[in-house]
């Protein structure tokens, strides 16, 4: 490619922006502009500093965890079962190992869980989402179908019966089942966003001066999807967390590494319910709430932002 | 009419079909997945009782069959009413299920029904009031607990109000060496037994009912039918009774019937906690005696009972609204 053909391409790409639609930003600013309802946007906004603070937070933990914690939480102690104080802020567990400590290094494993959960739903869902909605037809038919399942099996059930069935308590296989099974919703979403993309006049014009259909999934439809399956991910990673958390409560977790789920597993069934330290069981589900929280506060505040409508479609 | 009826059958075919998928996805979980049944079933004996038991598990099951033949089977029992026998209980598992699920459907009825009347009120009040501070509450409320994991508030409750406080009991859904039975005191003390887990999954799910109730009536309440209802003189109970709440009851539908299935999940985690002996609990078991015939049992009917849901919640929202189209 000569000079000459490149500038001319760069040109034309620069030309014909307009023509692919409004961008992510244009749609920030329009939705702001086209609704005026300031108090809702005002929630809106507020959630989303809180949501990053939130997690802003949490990822300096994972990050200098190292640095500041005086214990491993793998040092076992002679102190058992030790109530609060200044050395055990949170008390110590059945070994006389540092609730703390554990809590702070459970952070890591609980939101990579979260993060790779994510990345794969989102993959599976985006991609069956772009499928179903751009080519319809029967092949929409029996992907809205097989997604029909997946929404209907309890999705709790789902996880815990396959996960007992690949029988590999690790990182790995947790990560994988939570993935695999929570694409479904994403899925329906991007679908119905793609039909609506589908009939936009940008898509027609493209069209009409004969490209192709991978073309217009690529520099039409997908960058208009993108925001939508943004705000889903951040969701998605919330449900995620929870999700391992819950499995590992129920003693189906990963066994290699240290999650908030596996913490509160430890603190149930050594009943610190009734002989304490309350911290033990009560700290690491409250970190579990606030992380949830802080993404629900992020994705709830983009979705309000983007999208009002489509969630109820 | 004639579209309602096309819809329809449309509809319960597509019911039919995921019912079907069902079926096969959960023969293929547990035959392609890595575990071999046969062994699972088998006592850990010395010697070669346990090779003995295992052939015959083997040949009992049919998994000598390629798996055309197995799949072939496997429909027709179903079909058949004939859900396989639990390894560990030596019961046909619909026995062992019925005596579990009973506490199960009891919980899930009162919390639901708990549920939907003070999260739809609620979500009204928030609705009426946007951008006040009764507003802001709720909403706030309802995104603390929408993010909350159930096992970790049941906890809480028991901790708060069992342990520190001990009005209600720690575990089970009565006290043990009573019998179930339509007395006062029997009675009493199931619903005695209930009262946590109950409002444990009620509060938990209140919070994505309010939350579309709310946003799904602020959406209503700005369309310009609403406006002309002020502008031709009703009151403002009026509008909300005969104009703003029918319309925003669509979404409300399609998310109870949506939420089913998570629901049902917090009844498992919350039977775990308060070691509640409902099918939570079985399921519970079964996973720890790998009890397959159990688990697919349960699987099956949970699918189905969703899929049922579903299809009955489309139907509702057709008859609420007949300009909706359900592709």
């Amino acid at each position: 490619m000569t000079n000459f053909q490149k500038h001319l391409e760069r040109a034309s790409r620069r030309v014909l922006r307009p023509i692919a639609g409004p961008t992510w930003t244009d749609k920030i600013a329009l939705s702001m502009k086209g609704f005026g309802k300031i108090t809702d946007l005002f929630i809106a906004t507020w959630m989303g500093r809180i949501g990053i603070a939130i997690i802003a937070f949490f990822l300096f933990v994972v990050v200098y965890a190292d640095f500041f914690m005086p214990y491993d939480s793998h040092d076992v102690g002679d102190d058992i079962r030790a109530a609060a104080s200044w050395e055990h802020p949170f008390g110590t567990d059945g070994l006389g190992r540092d609730v703390f400590t554990r809590t702070v290094h459970g952070t890591k494993a609980s939101l990579l869980v979260g993060f790779v959960a994510m990345a794969i739903s989102m993959g599976i869902g985006t991609g069956v989402g772009l499928v179903s909605g751009f080519w319809g037809g029967w092949r929409d038919e029996a992907i809205m179908r097989f997604n029909d399942v997946f929404l209907s099996i309890p999705w709790l059930v789902l996880m815990m019966v396959i996960v007992a069935l690949f029988n590999a308590r690790n990182l790995f296989a947790v990560v994988f089942v939570i993935g695999i099974t929570g694409w479904s919703f994403t899925a329906r979403i991007v679908r119905s966003q793609v039909l609506s993309l589908k009939s936009r006049q940008f898509v027609e014009r493209a069209k009409a001066i004969g490209s192709g259909d991978m073309h217009i999934i690529r520099k039409h439809i997908f960058p208009n999807v993108i925001p939508i399956v943004f705000a889903n991910a951040i969701l998605t990673i919330a449900i995620a967390i929870l999700s391992e958390s819950t499995l590992s409560f129920l003693g189906l977790g990963p066994q290699d590494v240290e999650t908030w789920g596996r913490v509160l597993e430890d603190a149930y069934k050594e009943s610190a319910v009734l002989a304490g330290p309350l911290p033990f069981i009560i700290m690491p589900g409250l970190c579990i709430v606030i992380v949830v929280l802080g993404f629900t506060f992020i994705g709830y505040a983009m979705d309000e932002v983007l999208n009002p409508k489509l969630r109820q479609r | 009419m004639d579209s309602f009826r096309k819809v329809l059958a449309k509809r319960i075919f597509n019911a039919f079909l995921a019912i079907i998928l069902i079926m096969l996805i959960n023969f293929l979980l547990f035959r392609v997945m890595p575990g071999d049944p046969a062994l699972m079933a088998t006592p850990r004996l010395p010697g070669d009782a346990a090779e003995a038991i295992y052939e015959r598990n083997v040949e009992l099951m049919g998994l000598d069959q390629p798996l055309h033949v197995q799949l072939y089977k496997y429909f027709v029992q179903t079909f058949m009413l004939e859900w396989g026998e639990s390894y560990k209980h030596e019961l046909p598992v619909t026995t062992v299920v019925a005596n579990s699920i009973m506490w199960t459907m009891l919980l899930l009825g009162v919390s639901s029904f708990l549920t939907f009347v003070i999260g739809i009120k609620l979500g009204k009040m928030a609705a009426n009031r946007r951008g006040k501070p009764v507003d802001v509450t709720i909403t706030s409320f309802g995104l603390f607990f929408y993010g909350m994991p159930v096992f970790w508030f049941a906890i809480v409750l028991m901790v708060v109000f069992a342990v520190w406080i001990p009005a209600f009991p720690l575990s089970g859904y009565m006290d043990p060496g009573m019998h179930p039975g339509f007395s006062i005191d029997a009675i009493t003390n199931i619903l005695w037994h209930m009262t946590l887990p109950v409002a444990t999954l009620t509060i938990g799910a209140l919070a994505g009912i309010i939350l579309i109730q709310r946003n799904s009536l602020v959406d209503v309440l700005t369309e310009e039918y609403i406006v002309t209802a002020y502008a031709k003189g009703l009151s403002e109970k009026q509008v909300m009774k005969g104009h703003a709440t029918p319309n925003a009851r669509l979404p409300v539908v399609t998310t109870i019937a949506m939420d089913i299935a998570f629901i049902l999940g917090g009844a498992f985690q919350v039977e775990y906690v308060f070691s509640y002996k409902g099918i939570g609990w079985v399921t519970i078991d079964a996973i720890n005696d790998y009890d397959y015939p159990i688990l697919q049992f349960i699987v099956l009917i949970g699918g189905v009972a969703v899929v049922l849901a579903n299809l009955l919640a489309d139907i509702v929202l057709v008859k609420l609204d007949p300009r909706v189209t359900i592709t």
